[in-house]
Formats: C-alpha cells, sequence, structure tokens
C-alpha cells in the first residue's frame, strides 16, 4: 500500500481521536477569547472610539487587536494544544497499539503532526471570524462607530496573520516532538510555557532573539519594517521554517528509535 | 506442526545496563498451537511480547515470525498477519467501542464495518457498543482489546494476560473463544499468564520463564508426564482417622491426613476403585474423591530457585 494511503487513515483517525476531547474546544475558546475582550472594551470606550468621518474603523480595529494578542499568545497556545492533543494517545496507552500495528511509523508521527497544524490553522480561521462577527456586531450596536460603512481590508490583515502562523512553525516542531517524546506532560508543557514566557521577554532584544524560535510569533508583528531580510525574505520566516524542518525529522527519526515501554 | 509462528534466538535485553530483563529467550511456538507462555510477575513476559512485536531493541539475538526475520523491511509484512493485546488494551476512554474499533479498522484498511460488528457480537459487547469507554468495566476493556486483536483475522494472536480483570464467567468465555478460533481458524494463539491452571486448561504447548530465563518449554502432555508417574488423591470421609489406619494396611505410599482430608498416592486410576471399596467395606462414607493437581507444585518448584 501506499504511503499516502496510510497517511490518509492516519488523518482520518486523528480527527476521530479528537471528537469530543478538551482540545477540540481549546481551539474555539483560544480563537473567541480575545475578540470578545476587544468587543467588550469597544462596548465601554465607544464613544472615544468613534472614527473621524471618512476613516475605515476596520483597520485600526483589527490590525490593534491581531498586534497586541495574537504574538503573545500564540506561542503558549500551541504548547498547549501541542500537549493536549498528544496526552489523548498517552492517556489511552495508544504508542504501543500504533507501533504494534501494520502501519509505518511515519505516517503515524506526521499524520498526527498534520493533525496539530490543522488545529492551529482552524484555530486562525475561527479566530478571524470571531473578529468580523465581533466587528460586525459592533455596528449594529453602535452604528456611529461606522462598521457596517466600511468594508474589512481581508488582504491585509490575514497577511499579518498568515506572517504570525508561519513564525510559529518552529515551535510547533519542537513541541510536537517533546509531547509525542515524553509521555509525561509537564514536560512539554513545563518546558514550553516557560520559554515562551523567555521568548517574550527576549524579544525585546531583537538581534539576540531573532535566532530563538519562541521569540518568533513576537518579532514577526514588533520588527515590522525593520525585520532583517534574506533574499528578500523575512529572516523570522526562514529561521522558523527551518527550526520546523530540522525538529520534525529528528523528531521523528527519534521516535522511530524508541523503545516504546 | 513443525513450522515456528515464533522463534526467537539468543534473545537478550535490558532496561538499564546493571540488570539483565531478557536473557537467552529461546521462544518456540509452533503453528497452529495454543501456547502459554508462563511465569511469575515480573519475569519478563511483557517485555519478551514487546520484543516480539518490535516495540523495544533487542541488545542480541533474532526474532523471526512465519519464518521471516523480523527487521525494518519485513515489519509492515510480519505485523499484518498479527494481532496483540498488550498488557492494559490501548482504547480511548472519550470514545465508544464502535469508534475504538473504527481507529484500528482504518489503519488495518480493507476492514469492513460488518466485521467490526462480528467481532464485537463474538466478544459479547454488541450492547455496549455505543458505550463511551469511560464507562466500561475492566473485564469489558479487556474484550474490547481482545476484539480489536481479532479485527483483521490474523494468522498469530498474542495475547499479554488476557484473563486479567475479567469475573469466573468472563474467564471461562474468553478460554472458549481462544480453543474456538484455534481450532476453526487455526490461528496460533500466544497467551502470557502468572496463573498455571489458565494455561494448563487452554494451552497445547507452554514456556515457564522466570527472571527473563526460559526454565522449561513442551507440551503441556510432556509436562504433565515430567511430573512423576504417582497421582495424588485427596478423599473426604466421614471418620477420617479410622480411614488412615484402614489404608495403612494396603501396601500404599504416602498415606497422611491434611485438614482431616486423605491423602493418598496411586500408581494408576484402576487403584482408586480398590481405595474406594476397602474404604467401602469398612463401612466408611465417602463424600468425595479428587485428584489432586500437582502441576501447580511442579510449576512452584520450577520457579522458585
Ligand atoms: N518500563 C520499564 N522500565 C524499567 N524496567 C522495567 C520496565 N518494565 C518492566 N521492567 C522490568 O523488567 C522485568 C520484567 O517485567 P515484565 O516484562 O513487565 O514482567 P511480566 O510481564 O512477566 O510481569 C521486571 O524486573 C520489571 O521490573
Ligand atoms: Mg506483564
Amino acid at each position: 500500500m501506499s504511503t499516502i494511503v496510510y497517511y490518509t487513515a492516519s488523518l482520518k483517525n486523528e480527527l476521530i481521536k479528537l471528537k469530543r476531547t478538551f482540545a477540540f474546544w481549546l481551539t474555539i475558546i483560544s480563537a473567541i477569547l480575545f475578540p470578545i475582550l476587544f468587543f467588550i472594551a469597544y462596548i465601554f470606550e465607544h464613544k472615544t472610539l468613534v472614527p473621524a468621518a471618512g476613516v475605515n474603523p476596520w483597520g485600526k480595529f483589527m490590525v490593534t487587536q491581531i498586534e497586541n494578542s495574537t504574538p503573545f499568545f500564540i506561542p503558549m497556545f500551541i504548547v498547549l494544544v501541542t500537549s493536549l492533543i498528544m496526552q489523548i494517545e498517552h492517556k489511552s496507552l495508544g504508542i504501543k497499539h500504533l507501533f504494534a500495528l501494520p502501519v509505518p511509523k511515519s505516517s503515524i508521527y506526521f499524520g498526527k503532526l498534520s493533525i496539530v497544524i490543522l488545529a492551529i490553522i482552524v484555530t486562525y480561521i475561527y479566530y478571524y471570524i470571531a473578529i468580523l462577527l465581533s466587528g460586525v456586531l459592533l455596528g449594529f450596536v453602535y452604528p456611529d462607530l461606522g462598521f457596517l460603512n466600511f468594508q474589512p481590508e481581508h488582504f491585509q490583515y490575514l497577511k499579518i496573520l498568515m506572517t504570525s502562523f508561519v513564525a510559529s512553525l518552529g515551535i510547533i516542531g519542537i513541541q510536537f516532538w517533546l509531547s509525542f517524546r515524553f509521555k509525561n506532560f509537564v514536560i512539554p508543557l513545563g518546558f514550553g510555557m516557560f520559554l515562551a514566557i523567555i521568548g517574550i521577554i527576549v524579544s525585546q532584544a531583537p538581534q539576540q532573539s531573532i535566532y530563538f524560535p519562541y521569540s518568533f510569533s513576537v518579532l514577526s508583528v514588533s520588527l515590522g519594517d525593520k525585520m532583517p531580510l534574506i533574499f528578500g525574505i523575512s529572516s523570522v520566516t526562514i529561521f522558523s521554517i527551518l527550526c520546523f524542518l530540522i525538529t520534525s525529522i529528528f523528531g521523528y527519526f527519534n521516535i522511530k528509535k524508541l523503545n516504546i515501554k | 506442526m513443525n513450522e515456528l509462528v515464533v522463534e526467537t534466538k539468543n534473545l537478550n535485553f535490558s532496561y538499564s545496563k546493571n540488570k539483565n530483563d531478557i536473557q537467552d529467550l529461546e521462544l518456540k511456538v509452533p503453528k497452529g498451537s495454543i501456547y502459554g507462555f508462563l511465569g511469575p510477575n515480573g519475569s519478563g513476559k511483557s517485555t519478551s511480547i514487546r520484543l516480539i512485536l518490535g516495540l523495544l531493541k533487542k541488545n542480541s539475538g533474532t526474532v523471526a515470525l512465519f519464518g521471516e526475520l523480523f527487521n525494518e523491511q519485513s515489519r509492515l509484512n510480519v505485523l499484518n498477519k498479527v494481532g496483540a493485546l498488550i498488557e492494559n488494551p490501548s482504547l480511548y476512554e472519550h470514545l465508544n467501542a464502535i469508534d475504538n474499533l473504527k481507529i484500528s479498522a482504518n489503519y488495518r484498511q480493507n476492514i469492513s464495518s460488518n466485521r467490526i460488528q462480528e467481532v464485537l457480537e463474538t466478544v459479547n459487547l454488541t450492547k455496549a457498543k455505543n458505550k463511551k469507554i469511560k464507562e466500561y468495566s475492566l473485564g469489558m476493556k479487556q474484550r474490547l482489546g481482545l476484539a480489536i486483536s481479532l479485527l483483521s483475522n490474523p494468522e498469530l494472536i498474542i495475547l499479554d494476560e488476557p484473563t486479567n480483570g475479567l469475573d469466573p464467567k468472563g474467564i471461562i468465555e474468553m478460554r472458549t473463544l481462544i480453543k474456538d478460533l484455534n481450532k476453526k481458524f487455526g490461528t496460533t494463539i500466544f497467551i502470557s499468564s502468572h496463573l498455571l491452571s489458565e494455561i494448563e486448561k487452554t494451552c497445547t504447548h507452554v514456556g515457564i520463564i522466570r527472571n527473563g530465563k526460559m526454565l522449561y518449554q513442551d507440551t503441556v502432555a510432556s509436562l504433565k508426564d515430567s511430573k512423576g508417574t504417582n497421582i495424588k488423591v485427596e478423599i473426604e470421609v466421614d471418620n477420617p482417622n479410622e480411614g488412615v489406619s484402614v489404608l495403612k494396611n494396603l501396601k500404599m505410599e504416602n498415606i497422611s491426613l491434611l485438614d482431616d482430608l486423605l491423602q493418598i498416592e496411586v500408581k494408576n486410576k484402576n487403584e482408586i476403585t480398590d481405595v474406594i471399596d476397602v474404604l467401602r467395606t469398612e463401612g466408611i462414607h465417602i463424600y468425595q474423591v479428587t485428584i489432586k493437581n500437582n502441576l501447580e507444585e511442579l510449576f512452584l518448584s520450577l520457579t522458585e530457585n
């Protein structure tokens, strides 16, 4: 049977395993958390937030919100959701069963990794929909905020989100390997949360933290035009993709040789 | 019958440097057998099973399944013909039985939803198929684990202490099921247990392991033969003391009393009738005659030092 058949079976199974789990709900909760906070802030402050005549309110609403929440929150979300998804397998003593099935270990490792990435992308999508909806709702509640009179400039906002996602790939590779490798979720969770916080702190010093994957998410937004380029591409983007490729491949070979006790 | 479905040679493994958890293990499981892998807790049964399935990296030695060396190249081909239940079953507790079976079926491919219903029926879980595993008892989980290992109609089924957590009825059902599979489909069954009675009632072959070393490996029939020729009999009578003195007149060996029950050794089953006749002639009432299982003693003597 071909690799692709094994891989699709693995994907299908990972989706079944996610049914009714906290990991599944976490994607939704995380996605609506900040839009709700911003919605409430706008409700309270709506008088000061009425835009000048002819100004599109969406730009400020979307960009402030995305830039002030996503970069800090995403690394922690990744640490948490990756641990949770892997914990479904560890809790069920699943790995010994999976690795005794006539299925390549690669399809299991990369199938699960794909689902983790998918869960993160889906969270981004929910998040974007949630912000848009909260904006429209504000438009109905306080028409003078002007949300109903202008169109959001989707391309601009989606580009920021896209950059943030790619900058997060590096830590997805690291956290996924750790969560697969260690049954005890305290290890990937504690390690990841600690580094995510360190990442936020050291991002104040971009020269150094540009090599630290846990800072990429913040740097991808905070550096703006000052982002160093490699072949015309943001260096954080390149480092993040490299980190993802190296850690996923290393992680796979490490897991493949592991004694399943 | 000479074809070996599982064969290990010089198998060695240790979890840590200073200790040898499996030593020079030479397993020989003939095709079509029900092989009982017997040993006390911590003797290395589960470790051996993990080594057979390639879950642990052996320090040295070889594992061959279906006459084919188990390695990176043969792994998928070999595992395709195996169904295994390793220690506690791997089940997703937040899902129901159907979903759990579906997951294994998807991984294995070509398994129809009919087959899922069939194995549920086999292990008697049809009524509970839509219940979440969280709500299952230990015995139900064990049975679902067994159902999962049956899904692909494997040529070899490996069961690690499958009667753990089963009630007496469940144990008998499991025993019948194992024998049926073996008889109907010629499935080779490798089953580990720390209970001799379990193995004795079900298995054709036995391997006894202690501290990671194989102590004895043969058919169950030869194990029974090897324990000496005398049959130990226990008799319950109304007057044990009189019974002893009556029997002492016969030229029989090793007559004694244990908890008011007569203990006697006879050379063959015909002598049991003789003993009964003698006791009855003296007017002694007999309530019960039992042949004692001295395999138990043999097992203990094999596994103690
Ligand atoms: N995960 C593990 N790490 C270290 N030692 C282990 C592990 N699992 C089992 N052992 C040791 O290996 C030996 C054999 O254990 P095991 O194979 O589980 O025995 P059994 O299945 O016969 O009860 C024991 O001494 C046990 O302590
Ligand atoms: Mg065991």
